[in-house]
Parts: C-alpha cells; sequence; structure tokens
C-alpha cells in the first residue's frame, strides 16, 4: 500500500538525518587542553607556539585563551572537562582560582599541569595528579641582580664608569609588574635583596607600577624621566615588556645614541644606562643586539615548553617515564632554571 | 486485483490525513526538541551570565579591596611606623573611615602586636597571633588571605561578623625592614549589597563557600530548607553548572571562583520557567495539531467527495446502460478527468446505440428476406401438383374442370402475390384457401369433402397471409385416404385470439408421430414436409411467443390442427 511505503519513507529519511546529525556530533575529542591565560601577552603566545610545535609529534592540544579573565578560563575548562580530555595544560588567570580547579581536576580523575602561574603548593597538593612546570621566581630576581653588578664592575667598593656621578651609589628606577601579585613581589623583593646582599648600594628613585603592560610602562616612563633624567643610572624592570615601553620612551628623549657610529648604540656613550628585563622575549634579544636593552634572564620557555611535552607524554602513556630528561621533584615540580641574557660589548 | 479494494474516496481521506498526520507529528516534535534545547540553552546561558556578573561585581569589589590594601602595603613599606606614627596611623584611620565596608584596619608585627590601628581590648590584646586570620598570613606570605569565621570585630563596638582580609607585609621601623601583618577587616554590607542587586528568579540565592567548603555567605537565611539543600550540593560541585531539582523547583546551579580568592561563589537560578514554557509551547502545539488534523480532514473529504461523487454517478448511468437502459444522459459534472471520461464514455454509448439500431434494422431486413424465401418456398410444390394436375384433366378432356382448376389458380396467385402485402383480411386468406381446396378437390377427384366456416366479425381482420394453406395441405395429405376423407375449417375469435382449426377426418396421427410434428415445426430436424414448418416459425417471427398452432389426434376418428393468433398481436410486431 502507498500509505505505508510513504510512512517507511519518511522514518527512514528520519533516521537517516538524525543518523548524520550523531555522525556531525561524534567528531574526535580533544584529549588535550591547553588553557591560556591571556594570548595577547607575547610571552604566553611565544609559549604556546613553543608547546604547539613541541607537542606536534607526540599529541595535540586544543588550545584556549582565557583573555585574561579567570570566569572564561573557568567556562572553557568546564566545557573541556564534560567532554572528558586524558589531559588539561593550564596557564592559571588567578593563582588561587586553581584551587576550584584542582578539586574540580581530583573530583573527575583528569591529570592537570600547571604553568607560568604557579598555584598554592596546598592547593597542588590537594590531586596527586597535578603538576607545575616552571621556573623559581626569585631566581630571576636574583639573576637579574648578578647582570647588573657585572656590568659595574662586581665590586661594590669600587664601581666603574656606570655610576654616572661617582657617588658609590646606584641610582636605580623599578618598574613593578603588577602590585601584589606573586612574582612581581618576588622580583622585585629578589633584586633589591640579591643588591644587599653583596654589599651594592641601591638607591630606589621610583618604584613604578606598570602591570606587565609595554604600553603603561611607556607612558609611566614619561613623568619619571622628567624628574629624574639626570640621576637615574639603572632601570629594572619586572619583564621585558615593560623595558621595552620605558626604552622607547628613553629614545624619545634622545638617550641611547650610536656615537661611534658603528651600527650599535654605544654604552660608554654619557645617555646609556642600563636597563634589565625579565623573559627573553624575542623581541627583547634583538633590542639587546642593537644595544638597547642591556639584559634579561631568560624565563627558559623553550625548555619549559620542552618539559610540559615530556610530561604530557608520560601521562598520556606516550613517553616512557624512565627516559624523562626533566625529572618530577616532589611528585609534584619541575624547574626550569632561568638564564641571564646579555650581549657582549 | 481481483479484490475489491477500497473506494478511491477513502483511499484519498487516509492517504492525506496519514500524510499530514505524521508530517505534522515529525514538525511537532522536532520542533518542540529544538525549542526546548533552545530554551534550556537560553536558560543556561542567561544563569551563567548572571552569574558572571555577578561574580564581576564581586571581583570588582575585592579588587577595590586588594587596592586599598596595596596602598596601605605601600605605604607601610615607604613610611616609618616609628618616625611616621602620626601619619601612618591617620592614613590607616581615613581608609578606615572612609569607607563604609571597612570597619578596622591594622598592621600588627610578627608577634601580633598592635603598630597601627585602633587600641585593642586589653584580653585580645596578647591573643591576636592565634587567631586563624594572623597565622594564616604568616604561614603563607604571598597572598591576601580573605577569612570570615563569623567572629566580630577585634577592635569590638560592633556584633555582627566581619570579614577578615589579612596579608603579610614587610614594614619600616626605625629604618629597619621586617614582616608583619595587614588586617582590614570588612563588614557583610558590600556583599550583601553586591548579592541583593542579582535576578536569580524564585527562589534563586547565592552562596559564597570558602576552600574548606564552609559557608561564608548565603543571600537567603542559611537554616532555610531550600539554602540547606544548595548548599549540601554545591559543596561537591568545584566548577561549572549543573541542574538540580531542589524543594521540587528546577534549579541551575553554577560555580565560579572569586578571584584573589580561594572562595567560590555558587549561584542558584530558578529554571523552574522552562517547564512552563514547555507545557505552553506543548499546549499550543496540541491546538495547532487538532485544527490542522481537523481542516485537513475538512478538505480531505471534500476532495475525495469531489472525486468519488462523479465516478459514483458514471457508474449508476453505467450500470443502467447495463440493465439496457439507454434513456438516461450521461451528464456528469467534477473532476476534468472524470468530465472528459463520462464524455468518452457518453460518445461510445451514442456509438453503441447506432449500432444496435443498425443491427435491429438489419435484422429486420434479413426477417424480410427470410420470409419472403419462406412463402416462395410455398409455390413450386403446389405449382408442379396443380400443372400436373392440369394436364392430367386436359387429357381426359375435362375442360370445365381445367378451367376452374386454372381460375382457383390464378386467383390463388393474385392472394400469393397479394401487391407484396405480408397481411391481409382473414376473408382474403379464407378465399386463398378455398381456390386452394377447390383445385385440391379436383385433383383428387372428389375424394374428400370440406366445409368452411368463419365468424362472420372477424372477416376483415388482417391476419398474416398463406397460413391455412400448408395446414390445409397436410389435412389433404393425411385425412384423404380411401375412405371420402372431410376437411373442416373454422375460424374464430377465442378471447385475444384468433383461432383457426384445421380438422380431418382419418387415423389419426400417434402421439409419437405428433411429437415428431412438433419438432419438425420448431426446427429441430430437418423434414420432407416444410409447410407446417414454415408457417410456425413465420407466426412466431412475427407475433412472438403468443402464437402458437397444436396438433390433437383421435385415434381412428379425426385430426385437428389450431393456430392461435393474437388479435391485437400484429400491430405490436407490424415492422
Amino acid at each position: 500500500m502507498t500509505i505505508s511505503r510513504m510512512l517507511s519513507t519518511i522514518v527512514l529519511v528520519s533516521a537517516f538525518m538524525a543518523a548524520v546529525s550523531m555522525m556531525g556530533c561524534s567528531r574526535d575529542e580533544p584529549s588535550v587542553g591547553l588553557f591560556l591565560y591571556n594570548e595577547a601577552d607575547p610571552y604566553i603566545k611565544e609559549f604556546a607556539k613553543q608547546i604547539m610545535e613541541e607537542s606536534g609529534p607526540v599529541f595535540t592540544p586544543v588550545q584556549y585563551d582565557a583573555g585574561n579573565s579567570q570566569l572564561i578560563q573557568n567556562e572553557q575548562l568546564e566545557g573541556l572537562l564534560v567532554r572528558n580530555p586524558a589531559l588539561v595544560i593550564v596557564n592559571p588567570v588567578d593563582r588561587l582560582s586553581s584551587h576550584s580547579v584542582l578539586r574540580k581536576l581530583q573530583a573527575a580523575g583528569i591529570p592537570g599541569i600547571f604553568f607560568n602561574r604557579e598555584p598554592l603548593a596546598g592547593d597542588l597538593a590537594l590531586w596527586e595528579k597535578s603538576y607545575y612546570v616552571g621556573a623559581k621566581a626569585e631566581q630571576s630576581g636574583q639573576l637579574q641582580a648578578q647582570l647588573v653588578m657585572q656590568l659595574f664592575g662586581g665590586e661594590p667598593e669600587n664601581l666603574n664608569g656606570y655610576d654616572r656621578n661617582d657617588d658609590g651609589r646606584i641610582q636605580a628606577i623599578i618598574l613593578k609588574g603588577e602590585q601584589g601579585h606573586q612574582d612581581a613581589e618576588i622580583r622585585t623583593r629578589e633584586v633589591l635583596r640579591s643588591f644587599e646582599a653583596a654589599g651594592f648600594i641601591v638607591e630606589v628613585l621610583a618604584l613604578e607600577i606598570a602591570n606587565w603592560n609595554r604600553d603603561e610602562a611607556y607612558a609611566k616612563m614619561g613623568p619619571l624621566l622628567k624628574d629624574y633624567r639626570n640621576n637615574v643610572e639603572l632601570v629594572v624592570s619586572n619583564n621585558d615588556a615593560m623595558a621595552l615601553g620605558a626604552i622607547s620612551m628613553m629614545r624619545q628623549t634622545g638617550m641611547f645614541q650610536d656615537s661611534n657610529r658603528n651600527g650599535r648604540i654605544d654604552r660608554s656613550d654619557e645617555l646609556w644606562i642600563p636597563v634589565v628585563g625579565i623573559d627573553g622575549l624575542k623581541e627583547a634579544e634583538g633590542s639587546i643586539a642593537e644595544g638597547y636593552l642591556y639584559g634579561t634572564v631568560k624565563n627558559d620557555s623553550l625548555s619549559m615548553a620542552k618539559a610540559i611535552v615530556e610530561l604530557s607524554g608520560i601521562l598520556l602513556g606516550h613517553i616512557d617515564p624512565s627516559m624523562a630528561r626533566y625529572p618530577v621533584e616532589d611528585g609534584t615540580y619541575i624547574w626550569i632554571d632561568y638564564r641571564p641574557f646579555i650581549s657582549e660589548q | 486485483m481481483s479484490k475489491p479494494s477500497i473506494s478511491i474516496g477513502l483511499n484519498i481521506f487516509i492517504a492525506t490525513m496519514g500524510i499530514v498526520s505524521v508530517i505534522l507529528l515529525l514538525t511537532s516534535l522536532v520542533f518542540l526538541a529544538v525549542f526546548s534545547r533552545t530554551i534550556d540553552d537560553v536558560v543556561v546561558t542567561q544563569s551563567r551570565e548572571i552569574n558572571k556578573q555577578i561574580v564581576m561585581n564581586f571581583e570588582g569589589y575585592i579588587n577595590s579591596v586588594i587596592e586599598t590594601a596595596n596602598y596601605i602595603q605601600f605605604a607601610s613599606f615607604d613610611m616609618d611606623t616609628e618616625t611616621d606614627a602620626e601619619a601612618l596611623a591617620e592614613l590607616y584611620r581615613t581608609n578606615s573611615d572612609m569607607k563604609k565596608d571597612v570597619v578596622a584596619v591594622f598592621l600588627f608585627d610578627a608577634a601580633g602586636r598592635t603598630l597601627v590601628g585602633p587600641t585593642l581590648d586589653f584580653t585580645l590584646a596578647d591573643s591576636v597571633a592565634a587567631l586563624p586570620w594572623f597565622s594564616l598570613a604568616r604561614d603563607l606570605k604571598e597572598i591576601f588571605h580573605f577569612s570570615s569565621t563569623g567572629e566580630s570585630s577585634i577592635a569590638g563596638g560592633r556584633d555582627e561578623g566581619v570579614i577578615s582580609v589579612s596579608k603579610s607585609i614587610e614594614y619600616t621601623r626605625n629604618g629597619i625592614t621586617s614582616d608583619g601583618v595587614l588586617l582590614i577587616e570588612l563588614n557583610n554590607e558590600s556583599i550583601t549589597d553586591l548579592a541583593r542587586k542579582t535576578n536569580l528568579g524564585e527562589g534563586g540565592h547565592l552562596l559564597i563557600l570558602d576552600d574548606r567548603d564552609a559557608l561564608l555567605y548565603s543571600s537567603e537565611p542559611p537554616q532555610g530548607t531550600m539554602t540547606a539543600a544548595s548548599y549540601a550540593l554545591a559543596r561537591s560541585l568545584y566548577l561549572g553548572g549543573t541542574r538540580a531539582s531542589i524543594e521540587r523547583v528546577d534549579m541551575y546551579l553554577y560555580v565560579n571562583t572569586l578571584l584573589h580568592t580561594r572562595w567560590r561563589i555558587v549561584t542558584v537560578s530558578n529554571v523552574d520557567e522552562i517547564n512552563g514554557a514547555m507545557r505552553r509551547i506543548s499546549g499550543i502545539l496540541v491546538a495547532i495539531f487538532a485544527v490542522a488534523v481537523a481542516v485537513s480532514a475538512a478538505v480531505a473529504g471534500i476532495i475525495s467527495l469531489q472525486v468519488s461523487r462523479p465516478v459514483t454517478q458514471l457508474r449508476k448511468v453505467m450500470r443502467r446502460i447495463e440493465e439496457g437502459d439507454f434513456s438516461m444522459p450521461v451528464d456528469v459534472s467534477g473532476q476534468k478527468e472524470i468530465v472528459l471520461l463520462s464524455h468518452s464514455f457518453s460518445s461510445m454509448v451514442q456509438k453503441i446505440q447506432e449500432l444496435m439500431a443498425r443491427l435491429v434494422a438489419e435484422q429486420r431486413e434479413k426477417r424480410k428476406t427470410e420470409l419472403r424465401a419462406l412463402q416462395n418456398q410455398i409455390n413450386p410444390h403446389f405449382l408442379y401438383n396443380t400443372l400436373d394436375s392440369i394436364v392430367w384433366l386436359a387429357e381426359n378432356q375435362r375442360t370445365g374442370d381445367v378451367i376452374t382448376t386454372v381460375v382457383a389458380l390464378a386467383r390463388l396467385f393474385r392472394i400469393s402475390i397479394s401487391k407484396g402485402e405480408n397481411f391481409i383480411t382473414v376473408q382474403d386468406e379464407v378465399s386463398h384457401v378455398r381456390n386452394y381446396l377447390t383445385i385440391q378437390t379436383i385433383r383428387y377427384q372428389d375424394k374428400f369433402t370440406y366445409e368452411l366456416e368463419l365468424q362472420p366479425d372477424m372477416s376483415e381482420m388482417k391476419v398474416m397471409k398463406l397460413i391455412l394453406q400448408p395446414l390445409v395441405e397436410n389435412a389433404i395429405q393425411h385425412g384423404v385416404g380411401d375412405d371420402d376423407g372431410h376437411i373442416t375449417i373454422t375460424g374464430t375469435i377465442e378471447g385475444d385470439f384468433m383461432v383457426f382449426r384445421v380438422s380431418n377426418t382419418g387415423y389419426g396421427i400417434p402421439d409419437s408421430k405428433i411429437e415428431e410434428m412438433y419438432e419438425t415445426m420448431r426446427g429441430g430436424t430437418e423434414h420432407p414436409s416444410v409447410g407446417m414448418r414454415n408457417v410456425y416459425q413465420r407466426l412466431k417471427l412475427y407475433y412472438g411467443e403468443q402464437a402458437d398452432i397444436t396438433i390433437s389426434s383421435v385415434q381412428d376418428e379425426s385430426t385437428t390442427m389450431t393456430i392461435f393468433i393474437p388479435v391485437d398481436g400484429r400491430e405490436g410486431r407490424q415492422p
């Protein structure tokens, strides 16, 4: 009968459509998520790129950008966790929010690797399959101080020509990342502490907060130079971005000259003062090569990326733990050393 | 298909209704599914957005607190607590007085002694270092510790609980930098204000849980059953959203973290409206379904009637034609195809009618020809015998008899011809027989006698010609033997029939012979005596079944043959 044939056709068509839509849903589930606090941060952008490149042969993480909002990151995490990923790699927006994230991961039984912003040790202890890959913030400040002391001759009693006013003290401007931010606090504290420990007397002309931001550092450097252009002997920045921002403003006021016209900025020039950063951005390396930026402390993101990928490989069962090049300390931490980076001149 | 399947109309109706129902049902189901998913998404998204808005409001607040704390921290490092004591105390005071949410601001040294801030109660002064917020700040120096134990301010004065924000900071005293603890006490007002601005639907509320899952704040009284139930659920939720039925109300719980704290904010939004909306939309769909089914039933009914009615009409006409009634005009209105069909049928019927008319005419023509042939069959026998007897008479010099015979023969033939008419008056038929008898008496040399009797009022009636003569011929053959035979011919009207009887004396005919004669008459077997059969068949041909010939016989006495002809039969059948 025609009617039954028609009915069966309709049923077939709807079944087919249902099947098609089901197939649409059952695409490959992402097994690894890479959560970034903010891709607008060039350091993070580069870091993520390195992770993606390194992970290439082992696995393919799906990248999420939280745009510097923990709320967005929470949502992104929630969205992936319901699909039961094999692993999450998290660069938290807010380190304290990691408390809830870790409990969530523990409840779901999903291992998590944290990087760039360190969750509290107590929170990492909540979940045995949680890890932190990073550098000890103290080290960056210490290395930064060492670079400066090296430039000034290494002897606190006998500063060389970079002590422009020859008063035996170093007049410094400090660009701080973020008031209350763990890294900013530690870096600032450690650099000053290291000077003190070595016997160098550093006189802080100004401590300006520029929120890790290049433009903000550039803007805030203007009024500072108005006051201290003739006194300042050193600019210590919590990161490269702010250091580069400061250099832009300093160049605008006529500092940094190629007086012997060798294509490089001359340190011997009266208007050259050392600026030191932390992170080791590509652009910072360029600036060092040109002679503007004196040096930086490289947050060895490449090694960190390698360590993260290696640890991921182990957790995913792709890599034999006995072959690991980056040892896990206390079952949780992989520490990557900072590396000082300057140009010899 | 031999099985009579269901009618066209019913078929159309069922098919239409089937399609309409299936399509409507599928559409409704798909719509409901999509709608429910969409409204679900919308409500969930809305709940999430509300949660995020709330969290952002709280974040804004927390940030402002931290900004204040940072400012104080910076000042405490910058200004000497000993030499700038006055200015620093003023700064602390200003911050707690200007901001209505700040209850008090303190700076303690590592041992818990007050450096800056309101003077503490004597009993409390020694035990500051043992308070939870103090040890938290000492244990973990980098972060701000938000704790809400429900205790009232250590500064006293207020009964309500405060939120203690503590952090280890560096301060300068007599030029020496040391670690101390900054404490900012906040009242609940700001949080309550922030929570009050939210719209979480009826019964919706907000919870804040700390890192130990303790309930720090609830926008509804924490003793309420609703709050208790949602708190129980929230304890095991760390991030993200989930649907739950709380106190038989559909709720959406969404958990988010609060920046700079290890707390989590749980919003419980009423999403019961989804059910209401689903009920409403289902009702509307059912109504649409019912109306659509009713309308399509009506339309399908009308269409099926429109299709089936002309077909039924056509069938009625066909049946009547089947029964032989061509009088009804084939006039069917309705669908184009059916009308065309009826036109075709109509012209077919017309053709059939024409064909039938032609057939009838042809049959009639054929009958006439047959009849003429039958009539003409009589003549050669008789003519031969008569001419033979005339020759015999002439040889015997019986001139008178020759004349009589020839005259009678001439009359006989004139009546036979009778200007080509098939029907003649009874009188003429009788005189035809009389002429015949005249000839036969002469031929048989008066071996028989005869008498003719005719009811006078039938003499002008018309009758088929040449029906009596064969019977008389038969009577002469059987009745004229050695003895003198006698033949009686009568014509009477009996009821509706003209009845002609021809009787002859003789041995009679046995029954078996009579049967044989009937057989012969009906044309069953061929027999030399064609006369009787000829008459019988002509009678039947013209007068139909009512006309008949019967034969009766009495052994050794007589034989009578009777012709029945309906009086008015001729007119109806007259061609």
